[in-house]
């Protein structure tokens, strides 16, 4: 590698010079995520597609729930064409398609109130808990991998190991469901019943709890907020951080057998400085597409979460929807899901970007 | 080129057996199946039989609990040891039928994927994208909305949910098969497109597809105790681990061994695929060989 770049044979072929490269190189940056945001929001009319076609063939009859059992025939003749459902399937799907881009999911069968506005209502919750877990879940995950590459084929590196198996072994409801057992009701240590005590009162501003109390300035409502999130973010994390420990650590592994390292080590720099500066740089890309490939799981395992702790967040919003056959609600949950998983998809994408200048040229 | 022949011999598929980790996986399952089989004979009691005088007792070793329910019984006074061992039933099942379905589905469109490659391979890899952007639960979840509560559409919905963990690997492992000088080799010789897939193509995909469905055994048996907590699974009468589950919850102030026993039972299980896919795995995968030996050595050297 460093032979070929002194000996500058590759380069000489196409160099335009320094500034001209730049701009080159910003360009194809541009294009290239204007290519990616493409693809994924052509990937979100498909998804809008199956979302519909699923929900629409299934063997719920949606005007079962509208009507009354004494409804004639005529009746239901006037609302199949009020509703549009009298239509061929792929009018009814741009019409709803047309309806969802301006934000309105149709009226929840049950409650009749605007999808949009309650799923809304109810998505800083889940949001929260997804930042809350990811942060916990990287912050053990990284500190665990850097421990295991420090102490690597001692026994710390086994122990870690060991924790890491049983970790990712027992799946996150059933964290939560032990956390409750030990640390809530055995101890008495944490709260897990809803997103905050009952007795405070807290303005809702953004929805996000936590800064809503650091904005009304009540550090006991904060201390509350964190102590209910505790549990479940903690629960999420148990499942991040195993395979970001080992990914991590075999990446590292990899990157200190780069000559770059040996040359780094030559300079004189110290090893923290390596570390930090060099190897964890390069050890950081695959950490990171790890994490966007994590991402449905993540996000998902936050439905059961919130409905173990009673988090008024969309996974609860989606249990009630699927039990009382709530199709409008469950569609817009659906797609909602699945903007959350194209979104996070995409931030690691532009985060990998970000930190590897490799990947701009292509 | 017999050398790198990558189908795992008997006596190399045997040895995962010395692993100590893959021993206890491979124990624990076939003791899972022993009791699944058996359940009639085993369980003291019929998994619905209520006895509404004896509610939330705790096991028979604690005091207050009575020797006729040995793991003590629930809100509704149903036996908790015979509706753990009936539960047994569905995970079984459950843990064996998923994965060779989400493995055959997957592995089928996986083939086609990377042996025609072109527009057909880029036609299923967009497929699978638009699946993997729904959390696999939340499609579970949806299609059990549209299907009856029953054990064949519970397989069915995880079957559907879970194909592309499948799909996605097999087909990069297909392609780099595909290059390999022997496919060209049996072509030129005269060897028709399916006897390839089936002669060159399949066997080496197996050490992969065997520790996927070992992996896929585990994820399947935590998806149907998530679909059965939510109350979308099999029948109500019909007892799992998951129903279990979220009634001990329900009860978890005035009772808490309603809800340790079948967590434990999912966790046990789940940790036994785990061990058995990391021995499959170890024992299946040249380079983790490769760097056993090499430990071996250097550790006889010294």
């Amino acid at each position: 590698m460093t032979t070929t770049l002194s000996q500058g044979v590759p380069r000489a072929r196409y160099s335009p010079g320094p500034a001209m490269q730049g701009v080159l190189t910003g360009a194809a940056a541009l294009l290239g995520l204007i290519h990616r945001i493409g693809t994924r929001i052509l990937m979100m009319l498909v998804v809008a597609l199956v979302v519909f076609v699923v929900l629409r063939i299934l063997p719920v009859n949606p005007l079962g729930m509208l009507l009354p059992a004494t409804a004639t025939a005529d009746d239901v003749a006037a609302l199949t064409h009020t509703l549009g459902l009298d239509q061929p399937l792929w009018r009814q799907f741009l019409v709803w398609l047309g309806q969802v881009v301006q934000g309105d999911f149709g009226a929840s069968i049950q409650s009749g109130r605007a999808v949009g506005p309650l799923i809304l209502q109810a998505l800083p919750t889940t949001l929260q808990l997804i930042t809350c877990g990811l942060a916990l879940g990287i912050a053990l995950g990284v500190a665990s991998g850097l421990l295991a590459f420090r102490f690597l084929g001692r026994p710390v590196e086994r122990a870690l190991d060991v924790g890491g198996s049983i970790a990712i072994s027992v799946p996150d409801f059933l964290w939560a469901i032990l956390m409750i057992l030990g640390l809530g009701i055995g101890l008495r240590w944490l709260p897990f019943l809803g997103p905050i005590d009952a007795a405070f009162n807290l303005p809702r501003v953004t929805g996000f709890m936590l800064v809503d109390a650091v904005l009304a300035g009540d550090v006991a409502a904060f201390g509350s907020v964190v102590a209910h999130l505790a549990m479940p973010a903690l629960a999420l994390a148990l499942g991040i951080a195993p395979p970001l420990m080992r990914i991590l650590r075999s990446s590292l592994i990899e990157v200190y057998n780069e000559d770059y390292i040996v040359a780094a080590r030559l300079r004189g720099l110290s090893e923290n400085r390596i570390l930090f500066k060099h190897a964890m740089r390069n050890a950081a890309l695959p950490t990171l597409s790890m994490i966007g490939m994590q991402a449905g799981a993540i996000i998902g395992g936050t439905l059961l979460l919130e409905t173990i702790f009673s988090f008024p967040g969309i996974g609860s919003l989606m249990v009630t929807a699927i039990a009382n056959h709530d199709l409008p609600v469950i569609q817009g949950l659906a797609l909602t899901y699945a903007v959350a998983v194209l979104a996070m998809n995409m931030l690691t994408d532009a985060l990998l970007v970000l930190v590897n200048p490799r990947l701009r040229l292509s | 080129m017999n050398l790198s022949f990558p189908f795992p011999r008997t006596p190399r598929f045997l040895s995962m057996l010395a692993e100590p980790r893959a021993l206890f996986g491979v124990l624990i399952l076939l003791a899972l199946v022993g009791v699944a089989l058996a359940a009639p004979m085993l369980a003291p009691h019929l998994p619905n039989e209520q006895d509404l005088v004896n509610t939330l007792l705790p096991p028979m070793w604690v005091e207050g609990g009575m020797g006729s329910f040995p793991l003590g019984t629930d809100a509704l006074g149903q036996c908790i040891l015979s509706r753990l061992i009936y539960g047994a039933r569905v995970t079984v099942i459950i843990a064996t039928v998923a994965p060779l379905g989400a493995a055959l589905l997957g592995c089928t469109l996986a083939l086609i994927a990377g042996y025609c490659g072109g527009r057909v391979d880029w036609l299923i890899l967009r497929v699978v994208d638009v699946w993997m952007s729904f959390p696999a639960i939340v499609l579970a979840l949806v299609l059990m909305v549209a299907l009856t509560p029953s054990l064949t559409n519970v397989i069915a919905a995880i079957v559907l949910a879970d194909w592309t963990r499948f799909c996605r690997i097999i087909r990069s492992e297909v392609v780099v098969l595909r290059r390999r000088e022997y496919v060209a080799a049996a072509r030129i010789a005269g060897a028709r497109h399916w006897q390839v897939i089936a002669r060159d193509i399949v066997p080496g995909i197996l050490p992969m597809l065997i520790s996927l469905i070992s992996i896929e055994m585990g994820v399947a048996v935590v998806a149907e105790a998530i679909l059965s907590f939510v109350g979308r699974s099999v029948q109500a009468d019909v007892p799992t681990w998951g129903t279990m589950v979220a009634d001990g919850l329900q009860n978890v102030f005035s009772s808490q061994w309603g809800l340790i026993l079948p967590v434990l039972c999912i966790v046990v299980t789940v940790l036994a695929t785990t061990m058995l896919g990391d021995g499959l795995r170890r024992s299946a995968d040249p380079r983790l060989l490769g760097r056993a030996t090499h430990r071996a050595n250097t550790k006889g050297a010294k």
